[in-house]
């Protein structure tokens, strides 16, 4: 996955190719990629959301020591 | 000479007293005078000075007596100190309640019965509101009057968000000043404070030059303090008519850094609160109202906190709950995808295999159709056809020449050859004539043109 992407484009993405999808204007050629690329983006969406939530659970609690 | 027995001076000092005391004995007096060579000694609560009264245009003395207060005069005078603000002392314009006395070492005493503390407080509000006015009238470009409010560029400055560094101008030995640091230090929040320290004298009208030097120190130590805070108070509830001060109030309102003014005191506000970014009551009051400044910061700091952890947690839970619908539209509509293409193929599929053998099985008939009926048709031709021949066979039998010879016709033949034309034959030609199977010769004789109906069959 691209290293560049941010989290708002990847959603963009991921709901633009839902949307496709759920319109049903998708081309049987490109499904199999589009629903591969839907995948990574949702892997990648949830790394990102866990990860940061993480770092900000962490935050908070450094914060909650410090008060 | 005298001729009269010389008295001694103490029966002469007792005729005076005698007679001031039948004249003034019981009797008191207010009256008007300014005091002058005021001394005190605390330890007996005595007071000793000299009233006098000065001629308004000469300013030259006309009247000049010896005074003390003690006792109940004592008193009144430090009710009068706690109600003005104003030091007995002198050069103070006084109305007081007294009563005249003879002593005969002493001499001519006025005894302090009472002092009008109104009084001194009228001539001091008339004076207060002369320097209000006139710090209004001749500094416009930083002090104006809205309403019954001062607004001073002092008080228009913005506090920083947190007081921290803080220049404290006091007496050294001020109990107000302990009460300011005590409060500040011990804190219930454990803020920690940088205090310098300015000391002057903060009583005494006449200490004002002093103090305003304190002020410009603070301006020339070139340091970022956040406030400055005046502070006096704790001790004896005098002397604040420094406060009152033209050039002082003028400072303090001119000032670039914000003032807190604890100068605790009972009466109205002096001019330097008036003048003052935040005048407080007490120093006690003014460290609180710094604490409290404070902690004002720290409690925006903790809600700025709470929102953005609720605020987190809230678009964690949108984000995963939108991610998640993406995710079931996604799997569910590319499931749906693939099974109606699934079943479109299976149909086309299906009739892919199925039309072709129909069309064979058509194709297979109409030809076998075709077959049969050749077969039919062709058979019926041949019959046909056979029926013709055999037609055609016996009418060529009919007429066949052997056939015709039968029937009694002749070929008649000239010069061998076999004609039908009449026209060919001459009178005199020998011809031959074919009947049934005999050859005749013969000569003809004669020709003319036949009518008979020999050939009606």
């Amino acid at each position: 996955m691209e290293t560049t992407l941010t989290y708002e484009e990847a959603y963009k993405e991921l709901a633009a190719i839902a949307k496709e999808i759920e319109s049903e204007s998708v081309s049987v050629d490109v499904l199999a990629q589009k629903v591969r690329r839907a995948s990574e983006l949702i892997t990648w969406c949830q790394t990102k959301l866990r990860t940061t939530e993480a770092e900000v659970n962490k935050i908070i609690a450094q914060m909650d020591k410090q008060p | 000479m005298s001729t009269a027995q010389p008295l001694r001076l103490s029966q002469l000092t007792a005729a005076i007293s005698e007679t001031l005391n039948n004249v003034f004995g019981h009797r008191t007096f207010w009256i008007v005078a300014d005091v002058t060579n005021h001394t005190f000694r605390p330890d007996k609560n005595y007071h000793n000075f000299d009233l006098v009264e000065k001629d308004p245009a000469s300013n030259t003395l006309i009247a000049k007596i010896q005074a003390k207060a003690w006792g109940k005069g004592a008193v009144s005078i430090a009710e009068f100190q706690t109600l003005t603000g104003q030091r007995f002392t002198n050069n103070i314009n006084v109305l007081v309640n007294v009563s005249v006395n003879f002593h005969p070492v002493y001499g001519l005493q006025l005894t302090i019965n009472a002092i009008d503390s109104n009084f001194t407080l009228g001539l001091l509000e008339a004076q207060r509101l002369a320097t209000l006015a006139r710090l209004v009238r001749e500094n416009p470009e930083f002090i104006r009057k809205v309403g019954d409010d001062f607004i001073t560029r002092n008080k228009e400055l913005a506090l920083n968000r947190v007081i921290q560094n803080i220049a404290v101008i006091s007496s050294k030995t001020s109990a107000g000043w302990q009460d300011f640091r005590h409060t500040l230090e011990n804190n219930h929040f454990h803020y920690a404070f940088t205090v310098d320290d300015y000391f002057t004298v903060v009583q005494g009208e006449n200490n004002a030059q002093q103090f305003l030097t304190r002020l410009i120190d603070v301006f020339n130590s070139a340091k970022d303090y956040d406030v400055v805070v005046i502070i006096r108070g704790g001790g004896a509830q005098t002397d604040f008519l420094i406060f009152d001060d033209y050039m002082i109030g003028k400072a303090i309102a001119k000032f670039p850094v914000p003032i807190i003014t604890g100068i605790g005191h009972q009466k109205n506000e002096t001019i330097a609160d008036l003048m003052a970014h935040t005048p407080t009551k007490t120093p006690t009051k003014a460290a609180e109202f710094i604490v409290n400044h404070n902690r004002s910061f720290e409690d925006a700091i903790n809600k700025f906190r709470q929102n953005i952890i609720i605020r987190a947690q809230q678009k964690f839970a949108a984000d995963f709950k939108a991610l998640g619908q993406v995710n079931n539209t996604i799997v569910n509509k590319s499931h749906n995808i693939l099974a109606d293409h699934k079943d479109k193929l299976y149909t086309m599929g299906t009739s892919i295999l199925t039309k072709p053998r129909v069309i064979v099985y058509n194709k297979l008939n109409d030809i076998g159709q075709i077959r049969s009926n050749l077969n039919t048709f062709s058979s019926i031709y041949i019959r046909n056809q056979k029926s013709y021949l055999a037609h055609f066979v016996s009418m060529i039998k009919i007429a066949s020449p052997e056939n015709t010879l039968k029937r009694g016709f002749a070929i008649i033949k000239n010069k061998n050859k076999i004609t039908s034309d009449p026209d060919d034959l001459a009178i005199g030609n020998e011809i031959g004539i074919i009947l049934a199977d005999k050859e005749i010769t013969a000569t003809v004789t004669s020709k003319k043109e036949y009518d008979g109906n020999d050939f009606n069959v």
